[in-house]
């Protein structure tokens, strides 16, 4: 569909654009700092001590006195080339680490949004059908409670209950047994994802361990977001379902069912999803706080070591551009799902 | 009047409003709920002395939530102190609601100012301002704030010369010396300005909105200046959904920010900047898994400042959505009896 398309480019060439603004503060940030703190930036590949000379010649090499354009475009230069730079307290390349870390957080990621966002739809139509009932009442409160929690202290009290108390539901990635079964030969890497790779390889004893890692971090990640969406399409199925053309539905016989289903949902989505585009960071923030409480081995990994031995800034460079990234894959992905359930989006947009 | 008697009929809105009221009173009232160890020396931790044990004291009478342990290491060995956790839990009241509103107000003002400013102006410039509102947006809280730890912390002796075993010398950018001069938390700064964003969009919606409304036609007219419509008529017409904001906002970013505490970057347990909550927070994380895997065996050392947090959360969203209910003019109606 050629609309369709127009729509999809315009909607990347937002994203360049906004990729391009995030960045320049990113690195408007970082000037903030001394120019001997921003040379480690730069930390050549595979150094592991700093000392006061190599700083100064990484600073003459790099022109780190330079006006902030001219660093900043060579810095995202740079980025594009693939060199993110080096980090001494990981001791490795910091776009390879980040690489490296990706499926984890991209499993997390997945599975919570696959979870929340069909769940805070249904919940919220449900709620929103008869406002004053019985279900809008315990949406109203279950609501009220998932966000009012921290998701942090959530996460401790799930850990604290289902992995020391229950032993259900443990912590990391992967079982000891089984990571031995992914590390091995036989084990081929397609997607990198436990799950997806499990399947593929006929291991679903795998499949199944991981899932089971994934059950509490995915829940505690999830709790707040479903909340939410629920509370927006409560109120826009609400606000729906008092406008006309319900009546006149209603009116020719339509099943009230299929009303609300088929005609109020698909109005009322627009609002709900464009909330979640809206919150795509607080989303990613929520997956690297979850990654860090449930030791899951994702791209936020880093993170404790890089800020407790050596201040490493290239490595929290790498994540911010990482974290950057991931939401605004998040924002597309969710633009092209609201544009295929509703193509109206597609013609606001152009216009 | 009948919006406020609306907000009043609410048994949730009345108990938001005793919630919130309580947080305050406590905050004022600190000195007479948990009176000072040492008044020369005024410090929100108390420490309970006499004591050897390694693990945190159950509570009693004069320590109603116990205590919990502090290893002190500035002095080149570590010593163990047992911190009072109601005292530091009621004088911490203090600046978890200091935090709140600065940081819940200052987001306000800048968004407000912007999205006025650039709904006024209109056209490409508000074009532009806006597009630039939604790129941050795009921003990850969590990366600012690390970054901005580091700025922080990368100065004077952070780094150590490995040939000469000497510090690098760093010196600090007027930035950096105006941030410390003022006292100032990273992490508050961090939020305030990734968090601006909701108020410009919903404050600029609105101007957009109101510009070619009469009352504003009519005011130019008699010759206002484009400041005097601004801040006479815009504004206070825009201002009400950002009030239900702020209100979320208190809870929200208090909340967020114990969540960096609680990850660790925000700063170390040592750091000045941490808020006492979320420092007993980090010092009694260590004892959630106690003894045998039960968690209940510590239980003072955590389960106070969490339900402390929640409340603190759960008082200001209340309010929040009360507000909202009284404020919005989309859902007034409903609440007013009136049919649309």
């Amino acid at each position: 569909v050629p609309s369709f398309l127009k729509f999809l480019i315009r909607r990347l060439l937002f994203m360049v654009v906004t990729f391009l603004v995030v960045t320049a503060l990113l690195y408007g940030l970082l000037m903030l700092a001394p120019v001997e703190a921003r040379a480690l930036l730069y930390v050549p590949q595979g150094a592991r001590v700093i000392t006061t000379k190599s700083i100064q010649n990484i600073i003459e090499l790099h022109q780190l006195n330079d006006p902030y354009p001219l660093q900043y475009v060579r810095w995202l230069t740079n980025l594009f080339r693939g060199d993110w730079g080096w980090s001494p307290s990981l001791g490795e390349d910091v776009l390879q680490a980040m690489l490296r870390r990706t499926p984890v957080t991209a499993e997390l990621t997945l599975y919570s949004i696959l979870l929340f966002i069909p769940m805070g739809l249904v919940s919220g139509v449900l709620a929103g059908r008869r406002q004053g009932h019985r279900w809008d009442h315990g949406f109203r409160f279950a609501a009220f409670i998932a966000t009012s929690i921290p998701p942090f202290i959530l996460g401790l009290v799930l850990i604290a209950l289902f992995y020391v108390g229950l032993r259900w539901f443990p912590v990391g990635r992967l079982s000891v047994a089984k990571k031995f079964v992914v590390d091995s030969i036989t084990f081929q890497t397609f997607t990198g994802l436990i799950t997806i790779d499990g399947v593929i390889n006929r291991r679903l004893d795998v499949t199944l361990d991981a899932l089971r890692h994934l059950v509490l971090p995915v829940f505690t990640l999830s709790l707040a977001h479903w909340a939410t969406l629920g509370r927006v399409m409560r109120a826009t199925v609400i606000e729906e379902l008092g406008k006309e053309y319900i009546i006149a539905a209603r009116a020719r016989g339509i099943w009230a069912n299929r009303i609300l289903w088929r005609h109020a949902l698909r109005n009322a989505l627009p609002p709900a999803l464009n909330s979640i585009a809206l919150s795509a960071a607080t989303l990613v923030t929520g997956v690297f706080v979850v990654e860090v409480i449930f030791t899951l081995p994702g791209v936020s990994q880093p993170l404790n070591t890089a800020i407790a031995y050596t201040p490493d800034i290239s490595a929290a460079m790498g994540f911010a551009v990482f974290g950057i990234i991931l939401v605004l894959l998040l924002m597309i992905l969710l633009d092209v799902i609201l544009a295929i359930v509703n193509p109206r989006i597609q013609e606001e947009v152009l216009t | 009047m009948s919006g406020l008697r609306s907000f009043m009929s609410s048994v949730q809105n009345l108990l938001a409003l005793i919630f919130v009221g309580s947080i305050f009173v406590v905050a004022i009232a600190a000195p007479w709920i948990a009176p000072l160890h040492d008044p020369e020396n005024p410090s929100s931790y108390k420490v309970v002395e006499g004591r050897l044990e390694v693990f945190p004291l159950e509570p009693k009478s004069e320590i109603p939530l116990g205590t919990v342990i502090y290893y002190r290491s500035s002095t080149g060995e570590m010593t163990l102190l047992h911190f009072d956790v109601f005292h530091s839990l009621i004088w911490g009241t203090r600046s978890v609601l200091r935090f709140g509103l600065i940081t819940a107000l200052s987001a306000a003002f800048i968004g407000v100012v912007v999205g006025a400013l650039s709904g006024y102006l209109g056209g490409v410039v508000n074009t532009v301002i806006m597009r630039i509102t939604d790129a941050f947006l795009a921003f990850p809280v969590i990366s600012g704030v690390l970054l901005f730890r580091l700025i922080m912390d990368l100065t004077g002796l952070s780094l150590l010369d490995y040939e000469t075993f000497n510090p690098i010398k760093i010196p600090e950018t007027p930035f950096q010396s105006l941030v410390l001069r003022l006292g100032l938390d990273p992490v508050m700064i961090t939020l305030i300005l990734f968090s601006w964003m909701a108020y410009a969009r919903m404050t600029n919606a609105n101007v957009l909105a109101l510009k070619h409304m009469d009352f504003t036609t009519a005011a130019r007219s008699m010759g206002a200046s484009n400041l005097y419509v601004i801040i006479r008529h815009m504004i206070p017409n825009a201002i009400t959904q950002n009030i239900v904001l702020v209100a979320r906002d208190i809870g929200g970013l208090v909340v967020l920010q114990a969540a960096f505490a609680f990850i660790g970057i925000s700063g170390t347990v040592y750091s000045n900047a941490i808020p006492e909550w979320s420092r007993l927070l980090m010092l009694g994380r260590t004892w959630v898994i106690g003894q045998g895997g039960n968690p209940l065996i510590f239980w003072w050392t955590y389960i106070p400042v969490t339900l402390a947090f929640i409340l603190f959360g759960v008082s200001w969203n209340m309010l929040g959505d009360g507000l909202n209910a009284v404020l919005n003019p989309r859902t007034r109606r409903k609440i007013m009896g009136m049919k649309y």
